[in-house]
């Protein structure tokens, strides 16, 4: 039994009865639940409770072996994860996937690029071919809408503060943990995506630093109120200032659905994740991050 | 009819066997180093020719043969530590790239011994014969069947009782927690690549018995077959070996005796695609092969896919360095050798300097392929040839203007690049290189023995250069060589073009990591594609200006060794890096002429290049970028 608190939006991600397992493991059992627009969804729940899996799923990473997913109606589950991206779901990874040779500003530039090309929520407007020759032979619209691109760039990467920004031609592999976390929502949020999922944003983050990322996250909700927000995410404390709606799981299910205070409170919260020793450790981790 | 048939059944099954025992070692050593070990068909000719020289000296083969296992075992053992394990921190190109090279250079060191021609094998069983029908078997088929089973027999109990068997099966199931149990992981791999040299060896002579010959240029096909058998039966079993080495077998005999004895090549390389593509865990395997491979995967930290990520051998600093000469820059150099002409007279320099300029395009159109776009390809040597043919048929049979075969060259090339290459797409780590190792196998077979289009090993004599140019007189070698240059310099102005563009970008964020450019939005295939019709362009351009300065093709310009030596430039010169690529396509090309005397090494020097690369600067000269 859950609890569902959704408002009168009009529903932007619908998960229906998705399972997945691996060989015995069910990491995500008959999950089934919907996500408004312009909502901030918080997931959490001990270590292997299956919460990477479904931004896996979500994000077309991995299968879901029964179910359906849904953006607007339509169905995602069994689109390549790039098509997904292009109808503007974006995502950064638990362990974060920085392309280590490139530098902070051309990583960044590879989000604009389904952009720049068109194609899932945007009108197609250069195929391969087009593309090819317009890059070669550097025509004035393509580089007009390259200029643009750079330009969306610059801004996200001044969302930071000095943490990006004044390290744009650093090549990743020679950045921080927090950095490389910086840099993947960076890319995502180039392409103001409808949807955006985050992995453990915060994760090797010192508290001054998951204070600044607290903030930055916020300010989006300000300037950009209808992105959708499904944010996996170990501390609770960025939990409760963040988010509107709390996803509890373990084992592959929701054990609770509510608003992130009632949520973090319920005893069968406290139980899952004291369910295992693993897990018990995990939970001392909350509580010293929370 | 049914008793061809029959026949070919039966030769099927014992080659089979043989495929099967190289299947074994290929197995091994995947199953516990995590690669795809190119050395494998180099040990097998080392053992089959080790044996020879000594029946040769005198020595009973009964004698001989022990002696060649215990030696190519020891070979094996001996590239592991020599050649891999100071790789295993190394991204994942650099432990294949290793094997490569160590497999180049026992090639051209066997012809170097040798000779490159072939040699008789004693094969003293070979006189008895066994009618079943109007089929028969010889005394050397039952020797590889009773061999081959004993030995998998053998082998089968070794693993599942002995402590080193059950030792090596630990480390290939999990090497960190085999490592906690007290097994000496770098132990188990140097003994898998010991293994795999004694299989391969025993495979050698069999092959040699069974063919009564043996010939330096052995080891790539039956390493290729061997690897097409142990794909087959799924990587991971021995039973799954010997059927997957008895069915290659079995199609490769129906195709020479159906199709043609030089088609049968080409039959086994395109089952060994088929599998890769369609069913890459084999027909029965549970083993994945989309592992990244190297001896500890990619690197620590990051996961990538990339092929350069800690080539640059950079940690810790914030930027590498890199040597990139701007675009005017190089176009200036390239200018100031076409000043060569004025400045000498003598045609040799002309020669060299058209060679060196053709490998420079070739170096820079693989380089946007393997290095900016990470595919790994070792078989970029069909995508010249393809250019060299288009342009050399288009004049003779269809009477096309040699200018217009430039552009039909590039293009057909492309076209070519694109389609052979498009099942690479959906292939990962180690196994692009093995599937473009085959398909360049397949492109030169497929010239060699389609006489009715390429008259075969004759090659296309006569080919006609462009006339007539801006009112110069093309024909000339100094008009050649100026020709050769200002394809070099398109070249550079379209490889510079698209690394400097959104498109170049895409390219290398693919390379970096595949799964996070996927998330980010690329459509991945499509810009494989437009790498493949890039790279295949510039290829192909580089073919025709072969074909015109030769005035002549033939298949023997289109061999692996030529995409190897591809490969040594562009890594010397720094993986996609332009200025890097001209740089080692240059060096490289005139490193045969430089040291004339030494020139019957040159494929020794290659690969040695390329092997101390690898371990010793693997940014390359100039940066890899
Ligand atoms: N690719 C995979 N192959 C096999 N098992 C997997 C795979 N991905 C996840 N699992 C298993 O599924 C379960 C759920 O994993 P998942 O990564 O979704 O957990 P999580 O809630 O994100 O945990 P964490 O807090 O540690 O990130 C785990 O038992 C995990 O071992
Ligand atoms: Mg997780």
């Amino acid at each position: 039994m859950s609890t569902s608190i959704t408002r009168a939006r009009p529903e932007a991600l619908i998960i229906d009865k998705v399972t997945r397992r691996f060989g015995g493991v069910v990491a995500a059992n008959a999950l089934d639940f919907t996500v408004p627009q312009g909502e901030f969804l918080a997931v959490v729940g001990p270590n292997g409770a299956g919460k990477s899996t479904l931004l896996q799923m979500i994000s077309g990473v991995i299968r879901p072996q029964e179910g359906e997913i849904r953006l607007g109606g339509r169905r995602i589950d069994r689109l390549h994860t790039e098509a997904i991206n292009a109808l503007g779901i974006s995502r950064t990874f638990q362990t974060s996937r920085v392309f280590p040779m490139l530098t902070i500003r051309e990583s960044i530039m590879v989000g604009t690029q389904v952009g720049l090309i068109g194609g899932g929520r945007t009108p197609r407007r250069y195929g391969p071919v087009t593309e090819l020759i317009s890059a070669l032979l550097r025509l004035p619209g393509y580089r007009a809408r390259v200029a643009a691109a750079e330009a969306r760039a610059e801004e996200v990467m001044k969302m930071f503060g000095d943490r990006l920004w004044p390290r744009q031609n650093d090549q990743a592999f020679s950045l921080s943990y927090a950095n490389r976390r910086r840099l993947e929502i960076a890319r995502a949020l180039v392409q103001d995506p409808d949807i955006l999922l985050l992995d453990e944003p915060a994760a090797g983050m010192n508290p001054s630093e998951t204070d600044e990322l607290t903030d930055i996250i916020a300010e989006l909700r300000r300037i950009r109120p209808g992105m959708t927000i499904v944010m996996v995410e170990h501390k609770l404390q960025v939990v409760r200032q963040l988010a509107e709606r709390c996803i509890v799981m373990a084992q592959g299910t929701v054990i609770v659905d509510d608003t992130p205070a009632g949520a973090l409170e319920d005893p069968r919260v406290i139980e899952a994740y004291l369910g295992t020793r693993r897990s018990a450790a995990a939970f001392g981790k909350v509580n010293a991050d929370g | 009819m049914l008793e061809l048939f029959l026949s070919q059944i039966l030769n099927g099954v014992v080659i089979g066997f043989v495929y099967a025992l190289i299947a074994l070692g290929f197995s091994l050593v995947f199953g516990v180093a995590n690669i795809i070990n190119f050395a494998q068909g180099a040990l097998l000719m080392l053992g089959a020719f080790l044996t020879f020289t000594m029946v040769r000296l005198g020595a009973p083969i009964a004698v001989a043969i022990p002696i060649a296992i215990v030696i190519t075992t020891a070979t094996g053992m001996l590239i592991e530590r020599l050649a891999l394990r100071p790789l295993q921190n190394a991204p994942y190109i650099a432990p294949l790239l290793s094997t490569l090279a160590i497999a180049i250079i026992f090639d051209a060191a066997a012809e170097m011994i040798w000779s490159a021609e072939i040699q008789a094998f004693p094969s003293p069983l070979s006189k008895y014969v066994v009618f079943v029908g109007s089929a028969y078997l010889t005394g050397v088929d039952f020797l590889i069947i009773a061999v081959s089973l004993g030995v998998m027999a053998g082998l089968m109990l070794f693993l599942s009782r002995s402590w080193m068997g059950k030792a090596l099966r630990a480390t290939a199931q999990d090497p960190e927690a085999a490592t906690q149990m007290g097994i000496n992981v770098p132990l188990m791999r140097q003994f898998s690549f010991g293994l795999a040299g004694a299989l391969g060896a025993l495979a050698g002579v069999l092959i040699g018995m069974y063919y009564m010959s043996v010939f330096p240029q052995m080891g790539i096909p039956y390493g290729l077959k061997g690897f097409a058998a142990a794909l087959l039966g799924g990587l991971s079993s021995i039973p799954g070996a010997i059927v997957g080495g008895i069915l290659l077998g079995i199609f490769e005999s129906l195709a020479s005796g159906y199709v043609g004895e030089g088609w049968r090549d080409v039959i086994a390389f395109s089952v060994l695609l088929a599998v890769l593509i369609v069913r890459p865990h084999g027909l029965f395997g549970n083993k994945s092969l989309d592992a990244l491979g190297g001896a500890s995967g990619a690197t620590g930290g990051i996961p990538t896919t990339s092929v350069v990520a800690s080539m640059a051998g950079a940690t810790g600093r914030t930027k590498q360095r890199v040597l990139e000469a701007p675009l005017l820059v190089l176009l200036a150099v390239i200018a100031l050798f076409a000043l060569l002409p004025v400045l000498s007279g003598s045609n040799y320099l002309l020669q060299v300097g058209t060679q060196a300029a053709i490998y420079a395009v070739l170096a820079v159109s693989l380089t946007l392929l393997t290095g900016s776009a990470g595919v790994i390809s070792i078989g970029h040597a069909a995508f010249f040839g393809v250019g060299a043919y288009a342009a050399a048929l288009a004049g003779r049979n269809w009477g096309i203007p040699a200018e217009a075969a430039f552009l039909l060259a590039g293009i057909a090339a492309a076209v070519f690049a694109a389609v052979l290459y498009w099942p690479t797409i959906r292939l990962s780590g180690h196994t692009v290189g093995l599937a473009t190792l085959a398909i360049g196998q397949i492109v030169y077979l497929v010239c060699l023995n389609w006489v009715d289009v390429t008259r075969g090993p004759m090659g296309i004599p006569g080919v006609q250069r462009p006339s007539l140019l801006l009112g110069i007189d093309m024909k000339s070698l100094t008009a050649q060589y100026w020709q050769a240059l200002v394809v070099l310099a398109i070249a550079v102005i379209i490889a510079f073009a698209m690394l400097n563009s959104p498109i170049g970008r895409t390219w290398r964020a693919i390379r970096e990591d595949r799964l996070a450019a996927h998330a980010s939005g690329v459509p991945v295939s499509r810009y494989l594609v437009l790498v493949f019709l890039v790279s295949g362009f510039l290829a192909g351009l580089a073919g025709a200006q072969f074909a015109f300065l030769q005035n002549f093709v033939s298949p023997e310009s289109f061999m692996i060794d030529t995409s190897i030596v591809l490969i040594s430039m562009i890594v010397l010169g720094g993986l996609g890096n332009i200025t890097g690529a001209l740089i080692g396509g240059v060096l490289l090309a005139m490193l045969p002429e430089v040291l004339r005397e030494f020139a019957e090494y040159r494929m020794v020097a290659y690969g040695a290049i390329l092997l101390l690369l690898l371990r010793f600067r693997p940014q390359g000269l100039a940066g890899t970028r």
